[in-house]
Order: structure tokens, then C-alpha cells, then sequence
């Protein structure tokens, strides 16, 4: 079941179309990347989502109806401009935020407490934010948007400022909190972590969806048929004419070729073959990263439109 | 349940439970008094007891000078330079000579420590009368004790009375009017503009920081926007009701600690701002009299319609403050600077310092002027007030209260459009334009 479905939005602003017919689809219980350049119309479907704006026209359905305003107390936010007061009690600020979002005062102490102590804060409880350092910042305004439980996280840049070791909590969090039912908005220009735990993706530009599904599925359509086998010395014998040889580079005393088959060969002759000639040290196929897709996608389109 | 009063709430704890809100709200009717009081308590005390000998080479003031409980007029024998010379060992604070012969309204002051400033003009006055005693009597040769009759008898006074519908004739209270008007135009001005102010601040910072977006994600823009300024409002309310207890605790700390000082500066200062309408009476309580109506119209001075203004001082206070109020969050939240916001917020503010500047210029409070501006909702906060005292029809001040009303919606219909859209906009200069194209949208 679908959390969210999008069904043909248009919102525009006064000088230009920021969604134009969007329809998508977020599968319940998923890590739903968002991706796309700058301008591309995220924000504002995460705005909408939050129903901070509203469409032109079009419906979002939001657990099988029209969204509503009971539905902002299900829904977490976590916005890439971080803000928080400044000269506020750090513990105070988060409470207040939770119950704004619907939580009473004892609940939200409790689970407040529950988190500082998860991540080993508790002496943070009654700082100011003027007190922390950025990545401090980051982690308060991580737990501002969990502590109410939704059902639907919207996450916009959630890795920027982290160190790499806080940024693999956060990862880990966020997979932790898919486990346990929430779905997850991810929307990022960090390719790497959107192939480290994104199950599905849209990508927009200008407004416009395209390209959107499984990210296996969508990895798969965009499979080069190229394969990378490093093998124990160099061979002097003729390749089939189904091999298409791009590369051929040494590495201490291996060999690594890099070939095309015809997307009709099955990959098991290569494999039969190499084994014939030599001993076989490595063997993968070259799957196109999120990055190239990203950037080949996005190129072509734009490339079209002109 | 309804988030506005977590808005509320927290918007007026940030601010009270703050240091600088005691410190301030305490402080500053503690500055305010001293001010006042300070440099009155300062003059009276340093107004000590003169000695004057007094060196007459003309001989028509000997014993003539009066003393008084700051000055006290010696005449001791010994020329000029021995005075001098007593003067600088402490004898005497003044020698004043007084030239001889036809030039006897002439002479010098010496001194050796500088005497208070009143003192020249003190003893010019008391030379004035006894020079023109001299001359009543040496020149003219009219007995001065039938001069001091007839002055007394050609003495003129005149009562001020307003006359009803009724033909009910009540003592004005035209001086007061004017005062308690001045006082309560000048009070909303300060505090609608002092809190709106703080409410523009405030949403710009929200903007700012960002943390605006975080909380329109849970709540309705206009819904944090009436928070704020709603929490304000009673921030506003608490300091001005902790500085009314603390102005009166302090003037009845000034009137235990020197009840003397005291009772005496508030005498002069009712004198000055009532030019005191009992003591009117006592000098001419024949023309009243006449009028057959004494007891009537001392009730109407005690009858000033104290409870009209605190009711309409708190209405104005209000309305005034939600209208502005509005209007600012609007301004704070389409600006991310400083001078961005000052630009927008000129055209707005203006009015209100129109009526402020109108309030203090013009001494006829029923004029045509002050009367537009007291039911036009931009000045009326102020310029009613101004009129208020000195009485104002029923249906005026109706219009101008409903009026009042109306633009306050108004504004928060339009502040909370351009709030919306407002808030959300980062790094574009904001222009009155602009504001309008966020309004018609949607």
C-alpha cells in the first residue's frame, strides 16, 4: 500500500512552474529518495507534504485520502535550512516543538528523555543551541523530528554537517526507523547514501518526474553489460567477436579487462572463456552508479529541451 | 486541541522569565522617577540659607531688605574691603553693595563661593519694592498703607466654567484635560509602538534562524503569528501593570523617607497642572456664589471621568497594539534585514507618529484636526486619547472604536496572506509591490 500518492499536482509560483502534473507514488514502509538538480520542484513537494503550501490543483492522497490537517501530527520534518531558538533551554525547545506536533508534556519529556539518553547527550538537557557546535545542532534537530513518532519522515539534506561517524549513526537510525513501520523521505544530493539505503526513488527536473521505481529495477535498466574480470597474467589469444574489449589495464602483476557483451550473451561465456585461459582473480559486472544516472538523465533532458 | 495557546504561552515566558524583562521592567519607572524627582530633590536641598551684609552708601535700605528662610540680610558697619575681607573668611556668603546718591538702584554682588542662581534675581525683586515704596512716598507723597488698599481692592479673578445642555454650569477642567491627554496619547503611542516593534523583531528572527518553517509545519501560519503577538500583547500588559505598582510603591517610599520634600513638590505640582480650581474658589467664591451652584461644581472637578479613560486608555492600548501588531509580523515576515524592514515599516509607522506630533503641538484639543485623526483607525489610538478628557460625543467615539475594529481584522486578514508566503522567501528585497502579489495569491 501506498502512503502517499501524489496525483497530478501543479503549483505555480509567480514567475515560474514549480510541479507541472506531477503524479508519484510512496510505497508504505520504504526509504523514498527524492532527487533531482536544484529547482527541480523537491522543496515544494515537501512543502506540500507538510501542507505548509498547498497544490494549483491535483490531490495528494495520504494513507489512501485527501490530505488533512490532523495529518501534520503524523508527519516529521526535518528541513535543510536547520533552525532552532537560539536562547532557548535546549529541553524546552524540543518539548515545546513535540507538543506542537500534538504530543503532551509528559510523553514528550519522556521520550525526549529516552533520546538524549540514546545518544548520550543528557548533559545537554539544560543548554542553550548557542552552546553547540553545528553537528550538536544537527543531532537536537534530528530528535525535534522523530519524538512525535510519524508515520511519514520527510528528512531534506539529513547528512550535511555531519562527521562521518555521526552521519552513520544518522543512517543507521534512519534504517532503524524504516524497521519499525515509518516510511522515509529522503531527499539528498549525497548519491552515495541514496544507493546505501534508498529501496525507491524519483528523480524530477524542472518540475517534471523522470524517472521513478525500484532502485535495482531503475539500476538494472540502466546496466551497461559491462563486466570487470581481473585474471592472474595477460593473454595473447584473439577475443570472441562477441566481446567487446574498452579496457585493459595492469595492476601489480594482474590484469584487468574491461568488456561489453551484446545484451543478448549471457555472461556465463565470459566467465567459461577466461576460465579456459587463465586463472580468474575478480569477476563483477559494471552496474552504473546513482551518480551516473543522476548526471546522464538529468544531461539528456536538458540537452532535449534545447 | 487548539496550539495557539502553546504559541502564547511560550512566547511570554521567553520573554518574562528573561533577566533583562525584571531588570528592565523594574528599572525603568525607577529612572523614570528619578528623573523626575532627582534634580527637584537636588535644587531643594542645595538650597541652603544666605547671609547678605549689606553695604549702602545710598542709606534708604537700612532694615528695608526682608528676611526670608533663604535669605538673611545683615547690616554691619565697616568699609567695603573689610566686608570683602569677611565675606572670604566665611562671615557672610554675599556682600551687596548698593551705589549712592541718584544711582541707589545700582550695586555689586561679591562673592567668594558662587551662591545659588535664584539669589540675584531675589534681592533685584526686593530692591524693586522698596525703590518704588521710596518713590510712592518721598516723590508722590501718597500713603502707602492707601495704596496697599486700593491695590487690593482692584484685584481680578476669573473662574472657568462650562455650561451643559441644562444650563448646569461645572467648573473646566481644561489644564488637566490637556495634561492627562497629552500623558495618555504620548503612553499608547510608546507602548504600541515599543511592542509591535517587538513583534516584527521577533518574526524576523524566526525567519532568520529558520525555526519559522519547523513550526508552520505544525501549525497554521496565522495561528503562530496570533500566538506571538497575543503572547506579547500580555507581556506588554504584565510590564505596564508591574510598573504602575512599582511607580506607586516608589512614590510612597520618596514620601516616607522625606515627608517634608515631599508634600511640598506634590503641592507645586498639582499647582501646576490644575492651576488648582480650590484655590480659584477661595479667591473668588462671590461670582460663584452668585451662580448659586458652589457644591455642584466642586463635585464636577472631583467628577473627571477617570474610569472612561482606563477603560478607553486600555481599549486604544489594545486595538491600537493588535492593529500595528499585525501589520509589523506582516513587514518582519516578508524582510531578512534590518534595513529592508525599516524601509517598509516607514510608511506604516508615520501615522501614528502624525498623531503623536499633532498631540503635542496643538492646544486646541476639539479642533476639526484632531477630531479626523481620533476616528481614522491609523491615528485614533493616540489622537482619541489626546481628546478623550475633554469630552467626546458618544457616536464619535463609537465610530472610531468600531472603525478601530474593523481595520484591526483587516490587517490580520492581510498580514496573515503575506505571512504565508512571506515567511517561506529568503534573499529577495521585499517591496510594497510585492507584499500585494502575495496577498492576491490564493
Amino acid at each position: 500500500m501506498n502512503i502517499v500518492e501524489v496525483q497530478h499536482v501543479t503549483k505555480n509560483f509567480s514567475n515560474h512552474i514549480a510541479l507541472k502534473d506531477l503524479s508519484l507514488t510512496i510505497p508504505r514502509g520504504s526509504i523514498f529518495g527524492l532527487l533531482g538538480p536544484n529547482g527541480a520542484g523537491k522543496t515544494t513537494l515537501i512543502r506540500m507534504l507538510n501542507q505548509i503550501t498547498v497544490p494549483d490543483s491535483g490531490v495528494i492522497l495520504y494513507q489512501g485520502r485527501p490530505l488533512q490537517r490532523e495529518d501534520i501530527e503524523t508527519v516529521g520534518y526535518l528541513p535543510e535550512e536547520r533552525g532552532l531558538y537560539k536562547k532557548m533551554k535546549i529541553s524546552d525547545q524540543v518539548i515545546y516543538l513535540a507538543r506542537l506536533k500534538g504530543l503532551p508534556m509528559d510523553v514528550a519529556t519522556k521520550r525526549l528523555q529516552f533520546w538524549f539518553k540514546k545518544f548520550g547527550i543528557e548533559s545537554w538537557w539544560n543548554r542553550k543551541v548557542t552552546d553547540l557546535s553545528k553537528g550538536m545542532q544537527q543531532k537536537i534537530q534530528f530528535i525535534v523530528t522523530i519524538v512525535h513518532q510519524p508515520n511519514l519522515l520527510i528528512f531534506d539534506e539529513p547528512f550535511s554537517g555531519f562527521d562521518p561517524i555521526n552521519a552513520e549513526l544518522l543512517k543507521n537510525e534512519i534504517i532503524e526507523l524504516r524497521n519499525n513501520g515509518a516510511t522515509i523521505v529522503l531527499s539528498t544530493h549525497n548519491m552515495n547514501s541514496v544507493e546505501e539505503i534508498c529501496d525507491q526513488i524519483v528523480l524530477l527536473n524542472n518540475g517534471e518526474k523522470v524517472l521513478e521505481g525500484n532502485l535495482n529495477e531503475i539500476k538494472k535498466q540502466f546496466r551497461t553489460h559491462c563486466y570487470e574480470i581481473k585474471v592472474a597474467n595477460a593473454l595473447d589469444v584473439p577475443f570472441p567477436d562477441t566481446f567487446h574489449v574498452l579496457s585493459q589495464y595492469s595492476e601489480n602483476q594482474d590484469v584487468i579487462y574491461k568488456i561489453k557483451m551484446d545484451p543478448s550473451e549471457n555472461p556465463n561465456q565470459l566467465l567459461a572463456w577466461f576460465v579456459s585461459k587463465t586463472s580468474i582473480i575478480d569477476y563483477h559486472e559494471v552496474i552504473p552508479s546513482m551518480n551516473d544516472i543522476f548526471i546522464e538523465t538529468i544531461t539528456a533532458q536538458n540537452v532535449n529541451r534545447k | 486541541m487548539s496550539k495557539v495557546p502553546l504559541i502564547i504561552a511560550r512566547e511570554y515566558l521567553a520573554r518574562t522569565k528573561k533577566k533583562s524583562f525584571i531588570i528592565t521592567t523594574i528599572l525603568m519607572p525607577i529612572l523614570m522617577a528619578l528623573l523626575v524627582i532627582l534634580p527637584v530633590y537636588i535644587s531643594y536641598k542645595s538650597e541652603r540659607e544666605v547671609t547678605i551684609f549689606v553695604y549702602d552708601e545710598s542709606d534708604s535700605y537700612l532694615n528695608k531688605f526682608q528676611n526670608t528662610d533663604k535669605m538673611k540680610f545683615v547690616y554691619p558697619s565697616g568699609d567695603l574691603a573689610l566686608l570683602q575681607k569677611q565675606c572670604i573668611d566665611g562671615q557672610c556668603d554675599v556682600v551687596l553693595q548698593i551705589l549712592g546718591g541718584s544711582q541707589s538702584n545700582l550695586g555689586n554682588l561679591y562673592f567668594y563661593h558662587e551662591p545659588p542662581i535664584s539669589l540675584q534675581g531675589n534681592i533685584e525683586e526686593q530692591m524693586d519694592h522698596i525703590i518704588f515704596d521710596k518713590t510712592l512716598i518721598d516723590t508722590f507723597h501718597i500713603d502707602l498703607r492707601k495704596y496697599n488698599t486700593i491695590k487690593q481692592h482692584s484685584k481680578s479673578s476669573l473662574v472657568s466654567l462650562q455650561i451643559d445642555e441644562n444650563g448646569k454650569a461645572e467648573l473646566s477642567t481644561m489644564q488637566l484635560n490637556r495634561v492627562v491627554g497629552i500623558i495618555c496619547g504620548f503612553l499608547i503611542y510608546f507602548f504600541v509602538y515599543l511592542y509591535a516593534n517587538q513583534v516584527l523583531q521577533s518574526t524576523m528572527e524566526e525567519k532568520t534562524n529558520r525555526i519559522a518553517e519547523i513550526i508552520i509545519s505544525s501549525v497554521k501560519p496565522i495561528q503562530f503569528m496570533m500566538g506571538k503577538i497575543i503572547g506579547i500583547a500580555l507581556v506588554g500588559i504584565t510590564q505596564f501593570l508591574i510598573q504602575i505598582v512599582a511607580v506607586v510603591l516608589i512614590l510612597f517610599a520618596v514620601q516616607m523617607v522625606t515627608p517634608a520634600f515631599f508634600s511640598e513638590n506634590t503641592l507645586s505640582q498639582s499647582e501646576l497642572i490644575a492651576t488648582s480650581p480650590e484655590m480659584a474658589l477661595a479667591d473668588s467664591g462671590d461670582a460663584i456664589f452668585q451662580n448659586g451652584d458652589l457644591m455642584n461644581s466642586i463635585s464636577a472637578y472631583y467628577s473627571f471621568p477617570f474610569s472612561t479613560i482606563i477603560i478607553c486608555f486600555f481599549f486604544y492600548f489594545l486595538f491600537g497594539y493588535l492593529m500595528y501588531a499585525a501589520l509589523f509580523a506582516g513587514v518582519g515576515s516578508a524582510t531578512d534585514t534590518e534595513t529592508d524592514s525599516q524601509q517598509l515599516i516607514l510608511p506604516i509607522s508615520i501615522p501614528l507618529l502624525l498623531s503623536l506630533i499633532v498631540v503635542l503641538s496643538t492646544t486646541n484639543m476639539q479642533s476639526e484636526w484632531v477630531r479626523w485623526l481620533s476616528i481614522i483607525p491609523f491615528t485614533s489610538p493616540v489622537a482619541m486619547m489626546f481628546r478623550l478628557p475633554s469630552g467626546v460625543p458618544v457616536w464619535e467615539l463609537t465610530v472610531s472604536m468600531v472603525l478601530l475594529l474593523v481595520f484591526w481584522i483587516l490587517s490580520l486578514w492581510f498580514s496573515a496572506k503575506v505571512y504565508r508566503t512571506g515567511i517561506l522567501m529568503y534573499g529577495k528585497k521585499t517591496t510594497w509591490k510585492e507584499l500585494w502579489k502575495w496577498f492576491k495569491t490564493n
